[in-house]
C-alpha cells in the first residue's frame, strides 16, 4: 500500500511554518497498512503513529531530507486526511477549523458574547504549544545516530 | 399571555399554595428550605447534617465579599470545621439581597422589600464581620489593606466580589461611572435619565419597572413605540437576564393589550441567543412566536440621551478569499456604527472584575481571578480560592453556578489547610431558569459539556409553569435559607 503525504517546515526562530508544496508517496508493509487502516478515522492518533513510523524516518533521511539538512518538520496530509488547521490557522479561517478547535481544546464558547475574533485568539493561543508537540525534529535522530556510530566504533577499537 | 391565563394560573397557583396553608402573598415570606427542597428535588438539612464531618484544620481565613458565594461558603467552612476563624470584608450591609429577583421586581411582580435582607441576618455563628471595602492586595505578604487603612492579614483567601458593572464605557453614560448591583446607585440612576434602565442594580429593577408601564401606555394610546434592548461583550451574570426583561416587558405590553403598537428589538453582541445549541433553538423559536426581532453581534457603544438614539458597534462576517493552504475560503470580520432609534432601552452593562482585583497581582489580564476550574484554587497563590463571578471560569456566572462551587471550595479549602490532596471538583454546572412569559420558565440546565442537563425527567427546552412557581415560589427561600446555611 502508498501513502501520500505533504510536509511543513518549521522555522524555529520565526515560529512559523513553510508548506513544503511537494507530494510525496511511500510504500508501507501490510502489517503498517492494516495500522494505517485503524487510525485513519482517528485524526491525532494517525498523525503521530505516522510521524514516529520507522518507514515515515527511513523515507524522510533517504529521499526528502538527506544527511546534514537539519529540520524540524510536520506533516500537513496524509492521504486525504488535512492536519493544515495546526499549522496555518489564522483568525480568519473558516468556521469548520473554528469548530475543530473548539472541540479538542474543551473552549466553553458562551455565544451570546464571544467574538470569533476572541475565540480565535484562544485557539491560537493554545495551538501554541500544541503545533510543538506535532514537529518531528530530524536533527534529535541524526545525533543520536551518530551517538551510536561513535560508540560503535570505539567497542571496535577496544576489541582491536 | 392573556390576562386571563394568567388570572386563572394565579387561581391555580393559589389552590396548590393554599394546600400548604399559604396565600402567595405570604409564600415569598414564610415558604422554608423544605417546600424548597421539595421542588428542587435536593436533600434535607437533617440528612446533609448527617454526613458532615468537622475537621480540626486551623488558619486564619479571609472572605471578599459577603455576597451570595462569600456568605455561603462562610457558612459551609462553618458547618465543616471544629474551630473555624473567618473573617469577611463587605461594606454593603444588605451585600445577600437576592439579586434573581431584579427580574420580577422589574416586572412589577415582586416589589423591593420581597428581595432586600440584611447581611447581619445571615452571618454564620462565629463569622466576624468588616463592614469596609478590600482595596489593596499584597499576596505575596498574605495581607491586604481596607478603604479604612486597616492591613488585615491571612493564612487563606477566598475571593468572592462579584463583578462591577461598567456604564461608563458607554459614551453617553460617561457620568454613571461603575456601579455594584447593590447598594446606593443614585449617580447611575440619575445618568440613564427616565427613559434609559436596567436590571442589572436593584434600584434599576424598580426603575425598569416605573419606565416600563410609561411606556406600556405611549403603546396603548396607540402611539408605536419602540423597545430596544441590549446584550454587551463581556461575560455578563445571568446572560439570560436580558432576554428575561425583553419576554416580561412581551407579556405586560400584552396584558395591557398595546402589543400591536409596540416594536420590541434586542441586540446581542454575541452570535447565538444561548451558548447550548438546544436552548439557542428554543429561544429563536419563542422569539418568532412572540414577534420580537433580533440583530445579532451589535454591541452598544453610545447613547444619545436628547435624541433618543442607541449607536451599536455592528459587526458582521463575509466571505474572504480562498486559501490555497488551508484549501477553504476565508472569513472577513466587518463593523460599522448603526445608530437605533428608541423609546425604552434596556441596558444590560458590561461586566468587569473590580479595579482592585484586577489591577492586583490576584487578577489575570482580562481582570478575573486566574483559577483551576476544578478545584477554584488560584493558579499562582496556593493558599487563595476564589469562586462565583469574579472567578476565571469558562462558565456562566449565575447563583446556579455558585450554589455547585461553595461546597467544592469549601472541600478543597480544608484539603489544603490539612497539606491533602484536592479532590472537589466543580463540574461546570449551571442553570438559567429563563422566564418566557409571566407564568412560564424555561429551566436551562447545562455543563462542561455544552449540552442540557436536566434535574428533571422533562424536555428541558419547553417553558413550564411548575419551573415558574419554582422560580417564584422555591428559589429564593432554597437559596436565603438552604445557600445561605451552607446546607443547599
Amino acid at each position: 500500500m502508498q501513502i501520500q503525504f505533504e510536509l511543513a517546515k518549521y522555522n524555529e526562530e520565526l515560529d512559523t511554518f513553510d508548506l513544503d508544496e511537494t507530494l510525496y508517496q511511500v510504500e508501507i508493509s501490510e502489517e503498517d497498512a492494516q495500522t494505517y487502516e485503524l487510525l485513519k478515522s482517528s485524526d491525532l492518533n494517525l498523525y503521530n503513529w505516522f510521524i514516529e513510523a520507522d518507514f515515515f524516518s527511513k523515507y524522510i533521511k533517504e529521499e526528502v531530507y538527506p544527511k546534514g539538512q537539519h529540520k524540524k518538520i510536520a506533516v500537513c496530509d496524509i492521504n486525504d486526511i488535512s492536519f493544515r488547521r495546526f499549522f496555518f490557522f489564522k483568525v480568519t479561517s473558516g468556521d469548520s477549523h473554528y469548530a475543530y478547535f473548539k472541540k479538542l481544546f474543551n473552549i466553553f464558547e458562551e455565544s451570546d458574547w464571544q467574538d470569533r475574533e476572541e475565540i480565535g485568539e484562544q485557539i491560537l493561543e493554545q495551538l501554541k504549544s500544541k503545533r510543538l508537540e506535532l514537529v518531528r525534529d530530524l536533527t534529535e535522530d541524526e545525533e543520536s545516530e551518530s551517538e551510536t556510530e561513535e560508540n560503535t566504533t570505539v567497542e571496535s577499537d577496544g576489541k582491536v | 399571555m392573556e390576562k386571563q391565563y394568567i388570572d386563572k394560573m394565579l387561581l391555580e397557583m393559589d389552590k396548590d399554595l393554599s394546600k400548604h396553608g399559604m396565600s402567595r402573598r405570604d409564600a415569598l415570606k414564610l415558604a422554608g428550605l423544605s417546600g424548597a427542597g421539595l421542588l428542587m428535588g435536593t436533600s434535607t438539612a437533617s440528612a446533609e447534617e448527617e454526613k458532615i464531618v468537622k475537621t480540626d484544620a486551623k488558619g486564619k481565613i479571609v472572605i471578599i465579599g459577603g455576597g451570595l458565594a462569600g456568605v455561603s461558603t462562610a457558612a459551609r467552612l462553618t458547618l465543616k470545621m471544629s474551630n473555624p476563624d473567618i473573617t469577611i470584608i463587605e461594606p454593603n450591609p444588605q451585600s445577600v439581597s437576592y439579586q434573581p429577583g431584579y427580574t420580577m421586581i422589574a416586572a412589577g411582580l415582586w416589589e423591593k422589600d420581597d428581595i432586600m435582607y440584611d447581611t447581619d441576618e445571615f452571618l454564620p455563628e462565629g463569622v466576624k464581620l468588616i463592614p469596609e471595602r478590600a482595596i489593596y492586595f499584597n499576596p505575596q505578604e498574605n495581607q491586604l489593606t481596607t478603604d479604612a487603612g486597616q492591613v488585615v492579614s491571612y493564612d487563606y483567601l477566598i475571593l468572592a466580589t462579584g463583578v462591577q458593572l461598567d456604564f461608563e464605557r458607554i459614551k453617553g453614560l460617561e457620568e454613571a461611572g461603575r456601579a455594584l448591583s447593590g447598594g446606593n446607585n443614585d449617580k447611575l440612576m440619575e445618568a440613564l435619565g427616565d427613559s434609559i434602565c436596567s436590571i442589572y442594580t436593584e434600584q434599576g429593577s424598580v426603575k425598569t419597572w416605573e419606565i416600563m408601564q410609561k411606556y406600556i401606555e405611549q403603546a396603548k394610546s396607540g402611539k408605536k413605540t419602540e423597545f430596544v434592548f441590549t446584550h454587551p461583550d463581556t461575560p455578563i451574570k445571568c446572560g439570560g437576564a436580558p432576554k428575561k426583561i425583553v419576554y416580561l416587558t412581551n407579556a405586560r405590553l400584552k396584558e395591557a393589550g398595546a402589543r400591536e403598537n409596540a416594536e420590541l428589538t434586542f441586540y446581542p453582541n454575541g452570535g447565538a441567543m444561548f451558548g447550548v445549541p438546544e436552548y439557542h433553538d428554543a429561544i429563536v423559536g419563542q422569539f418568532a412566536r412572540e414577534n420580537i426581532k433580533y440583530h445579532y453581534r451589535h454591541n452598544l457603544i453610545e447613547v444619545d440621551k436628547e435624541n433618543k438614539i442607541a449607536v451599536f458597534d455592528a459587526k458582521w462576517q463575509e466571505k474572504g478569499p480562498w486559501d490555497p493552504v488551508m484549501k477553504d475560503f476565508e472569513v472577513i470580520p466587518k463593523r460599522e456604527k448603526k445608530r437605533v432609534p428608541y423609546d425604552f432601552l434596556h441596558i444590560a452593562p458590561a461586566n468587569i472584575a473590580p479595579r482592585e482585583i484586577a489591577e492586583s497581582d490576584l487578577g489575570s489580564a482580562a481582570g478575573w481571578v486566574p483559577v483551576n476550574k476544578e478545584t477554584l484554587q488560584h493558579i499562582r497563590y496556593m493558599n487563595v480560592f476564589s469562586i462565583g463571578d469574579v472567578a476565571q471560569l469558562p462558565m456562566a456566572k449565575t447563583g446556579g453556578s455558585v450554589r455547585k462551587q461553595y461546597k467544592v471550595l469549601a472541600d478543597n479549602l480544608i484539603a489544603h489547610m490539612n497539606e491533602k490532596k484536592l479532590e472537589g471538583k466543580y463540574a461546570g454546572y449551571t442553570v438559567c431558569p429563563l422566564i418566557t412569559d409571566i407564568g412560564t420558565v424555561m429551566l436551562a440546565e447545562f455543563d462542561w459539556t455544552v449540552k442540557p442537563t436536566p434535574s428533571f425527567p422533562l424536555d428541558p427546552t419547553v417553558e413550564r409553569w411548575i419551573f415558574w412557581l419554582m422560580k417564584a415560589y422555591a428559589l429564593k427561600p432554597m437559596t436565603m435559607y438552604g445557600m445561605l446555611s451552607g446546607r443547599a
